[in-house]
């Protein structure tokens, strides 16, 4: 049985009071919980701070290029589709410049979970901004204000065609760790947007903005009905966070589609040796 | 000896491609050596195009300058190829639709349109009807042909079939009645030899699949597609599993996950979709990620002319990626080089731990050549996967890979993914391995993988990666092949990739000269590759390109500089007839 240290790796760098702290417990925790050890998953983090957690957590990982964890994360999956995948990402990261991959591995069904950091600040280069912040928000590179309106990460993935969408509150470890599993148990492509103050460099997103505007989702609440998880979804227009699985379905993941891979993973098949199948195609 | 050029053209769109493979396989399965080419515009319809197969009794690899059968179906095939027509070359051609004057070439007019309206049938049919009056002024039997309609329609049922036959029949009758006094005896049944008819684009997705590559991943681009559509075809046969993702950056990103994960993985592309890709080359090189890159080259800049033939890419595939890291760049000559070069390729990306660029061009990779069965079938008994130091799983006697000095309490290992070695090369463990973990780390890293902004062991890891290089070079680097007799030679051709064809082609003509061609153009060896240019000799150049790329890359790797140079770059491929001229007119 493992334990939180055997996931423990350096001693992190992050801000004091920043979310990372608590998102990184909370993926430890529920490693803990779901009885793996760090051989027994693969994660790609993405550059930022977000992807800093690479050195502090232990896990066969890909600390990847900005924007490129979830296409490493597919190809993980594609090679060895036993290994639970994660992803680390920042809302830069995974909404900016990785955006278009986030948008097709929604489409493929990829059974991977991706966990975004969404601070809407660029952190590690101190403070620009973020394409989930909101519009007029004044940073180092937009100081009269960004001009462009917010991307609803929720609402894109949903009509993308992820299978399970969640939103968390970086401050409410407890409800992470549950939707962190929830997420990982999930077969098929998993977005987790993590609602996350960044205290050096957002003065406005603070924990106080969403202990204010965010809520948990009912008891009762319908995650497969996709017209309720569309109107939850657009509720960011009017700044209101619901927190919970916004949206489950149970579909085929892509590489469930795959008979090529249906016995065994692609890399502990046999090596394919009738070649004179194909080489009568040239005759 | 026998050894014509048969090119058939007609507006894009009309089955012309189609056609003229099946022409090359006709040929190929008679036991002749063939080398086609196909000239199309970057549209699906409207356009000319045109296919053109050189049959020859002994290898050949590359074009000739006459026609011997031009088969037009439009009067824009006449006239935009009839300068390389002789006094005795034939023209097929339909009378109804154009005329042609004088008795300059030998004339077989067929009713095509005629036919048509007689039998019902759609446009493309021309096609049918024209390759069975090609077979019949070629002294062929037309049963060849039926047979191959018979594999082609067969799934579609005897009716579809039959229909598809009686335009080949009538078209074949036709010449038989109309015109036998200009029946040539050319293609008649040759040789048992099986032979192959395939491109550089078949020979690199079929080597692949030997290589036990088992991922592959592209998105469109021309004139590498054909790759991602045979590989995706052959996923039921082989088990190879084939994404076409949303962008190049995805494609190489998701192969880099499978190769992280254990899985021999490929991409292809071009130009353009390779300038995406740049930014993962690096990620693959400091990672140390295995990956095989098949690069087929068109004309540039940005979309450049696509749908025809440049070298234009060389520097930019050998310095792609930010930051220092070593990679290895082969460029095979010709079909058969294809395929060794792709096996090697996979086994150099193991070994090394590096990306490895198979560099094609468009006339490589989309011309057929005809290689002897028999070569595949030895390729495929004496080639051997050679993963090099990867760990499919760890023993006692591999535990001083770990870190010894991490935290006590974690109870697996950390292993030491990027530990200092003599030959610059780190073990690989197959993640998932129980009882240890490790990061691939695009970050300047410590020998257990994590992140270091310290100069000492950035310094040990620049230098290990680097002498993967010097133990590239002393074990797996080849030398140039020479062909011809570099010591009685006076002139010498210099070239690489697929200028071999036009030059070997030129010197049967030229006599006493020779070819030094290279294949395995980066990294160069300097001690080794200088003793080929010591010699008072003639050093002619010869590559598609305007920069004459590859002498600036052997002068800055070896010193070595060659002044005369052929370079084209108008998209054509270089023609021996050029090379002949070019050394005839300035012979000293």
């Amino acid at each position: 049985m493992s334990t939180i240290q055997d996931f423990t790796g350096y001693k992190p760098t992050w801000c004091s009071g920043c979310g990372n702290w608590g998102i990184g417990m909370a993926i430890k925790q529920t490693l803990v919980q779901l009885g793996l050890t760090p051989s027994d998953i693969a994660v790609v983090f993405g550059i930022g701070c977000s992807g800093n957690m690479n050195d502090f957590l232990n896990a066969y990982t890909i600390h990847s290029l900005h924007g490129r964890a979830i296409p490493n994360a597919i190809g993980i999956k594609l090679a060895n589709h036993k290994l639970p995948v994660i992803c680390v990402v920042g809302d830069g990261d995974c909404y900016g410049e990785g955006g278009n991959h986030l948008l097709h591995a929604c489409r493929g069904n990829h059974d991977i979970t991706v966990i975004v950091h969404d601070n809407r600040v660029y952190g590690l280069t101190t403070g620009q901004v973020a394409p989930t912040a909101q519009k007029g928000y004044q940073s180092k590179s937009t100081p009269a204000g960004i001009i462009e309106v917010p991307v609803n990460p929720l609402v894109l993935a949903l009509t993308s065609g992820a299978t399970f969408i969640a939103q968390a509150f970086a401050a409410d470890a407890v409800q992470m760790a549950t939707i962190i599993k929830a997420g990982i148990e999930h077969r098929g492509f998993s977005l987790i947007n993590i609602l996350q103050p960044c205290v050096t460099f957002n003065k406005v997103n603070t924990y106080q903005y969403y202990l204010q505007r965010s809520y948990k989702l009912e008891k009762n609440y319908q995650k497969d009905d996709f017209r309720s998880a569309l109107n939850k979804s657009l509720e960011l227009l009017e700044e209101k966070f619901p927190l919970g699985v916004i949206y489950q379905v149970k579909k085929p993941t892509y590489t469930e589609s795959l008979p090529q891979i249906k016995e065994k993973p692609l890399v502990e098949k046999e090596r394919f040796r009738d070649f004179e199948k194909i080489v009568k195609d040239f005759i | 000896m026998i050894d014509f050029t048969w090119k058939i053209g007609g507006e894009a769109g009309f089955g012309i491609m189609t056609t003229g493979l099946v022409f090359s396989k006709i040929a190929s399965r008679l036991g002749y050596y063939i080398f086609d080419t196909i000239e199309y515009p970057s549209l699906i319809r409207g356009g000319h195009n045109a296919y053109e197969v050189r049959v020859s009794a002994e290898k050949i690899h590359h074009l000739k300058k006459e026609i011997d059968v031009l088969v037009c179906l439009n009067e824009e095939t006449f006239k935009k190829h009839q300068q390389r027509l002789t006094i005795n070359s034939l023209v097929i051609f339909d009378e109804d639709e154009f005329k042609i004057k004088g008795k300059k070439y030998k004339k077989i007019s067929i009713p095509l349109e005629k036919i048509l309206l007689d039998l019902h049938g759609p446009v493309i049919m021309k096609n049918t009807i024209a390759l069975g009056a090609s077979l019949a002024v070629l002294g062929g039997k037309v049963d060849e042909l039926l047979k191959i309609i018979v594999e082609q329609f067969g799934r579609k049922g005897e009716e579809v079939v039959n229909f598809n036959k009686q335009f080949a029949q009538t078209g074949y009758d036709y010449v038989k009645k109309k015109y036998p006094q200009q029946i040539r005896p050319l293609l008649i049944k040759k040789s048992l030899e099986s032979k192959l008819v395939m491109t550089g684009n078949d020979a690199f997705s079929l080597a692949s699949v030997i290589a036990d590559c088992r991922f592959f991943c592209s998105y469109p681009m021309t004139p590498s597609s054909s790759v991602l559509t045979t590989l995706a075809a052959w996923q039921k046969k082989t088990g190879i599993v084939v994404r076409h993702a949303e962008d190049e950056i995805s494609v190489i990103n998701t192969a880099l996950g499978t190769s992280f994960t254990g899985v021999r993985s490929a991409v292809g592309t071009s130009g353009g979709g390779f300038a995406l890709m740049v930014e993962a080359v690096s990620l693959s090189g400091i990672t140390e990620t295995p990956l095989v890159i098949f690069l087929a080259q068109r004309p540039g800049p940005a979309t450049g002319m696509p749908t025809w033939t440049e070298q234009g890419d060389l520097l930019f595939a050998v310095y792609a990626g930010h930051g220092e890291f070593p990679k290895i760049v082969l460029a095979p000559g010709d079909v058969e080089e294809m395929v060794e070069l792709t096996g090697k390729a996979f086994n150099l990306a193991d070994i090394y731990q590096l990306p490895v660029i198979v560099l094609s061009d468009m006339l490589l990779s989309e011309s057929h050549e005809s290689i002897s069965k028999k070569f595949i079938d030895d390729f495929i008994k004496s080639y051997k996967v050679k993963r090099g130091k990867f760990l499919k799983e760890m023993t006692n006697d591999k535990l001083q890979m770990t870190n010894q000095v991490q935290n006590p309490n974690v109870k697996s290992k950390n292993f030491l993914r990027y530990k200092i070695t003599k030959d610059g090369i780190s073990p690989r463990l197959i993640p998932g391995t129980p009882e240890y973990f490790y990061q691939a780390n695009s970050y300047e890293h410590l020998e257990d993988g994590h992140t270091t902004e310290e100069a000492e062991p950035r310094k040990n890891q620049v230098e290990k990666r680097n002498r993967k290089w010097l133990t590239y070079l002393k074990e797996d680097f080849s030398l140039p092949k020479v062909y011809g007799d570099l010591e009685k030679a006076k002139t010498v051709f210099v070239s690489w990739g697929s200028g071999k064809g036009a030059v070997l082609e030129a010197q049967k003509q030229l006599g006493n000269t020779a070819l030094i061609h290279f294949t395995h153009v980066y990294p160069l060896d300097k001690e080794k590759v200088r003793p080929f240019f010591q010699k008072k000799k003639r050093y002619i150049l010869v590559e598609s390109n305007s920069w004459g790329q590859f002498g600036k890359l052997l002068q800055q790797e070896t010193g070595v500089e060659i002044k005369e140079r052929i370079l084209k770059y108008d998209g054509r491929p270089i023609t021996a007839e050029e090379v002949v001229k070019h050394v005839n007119s300035l012979t000293r």
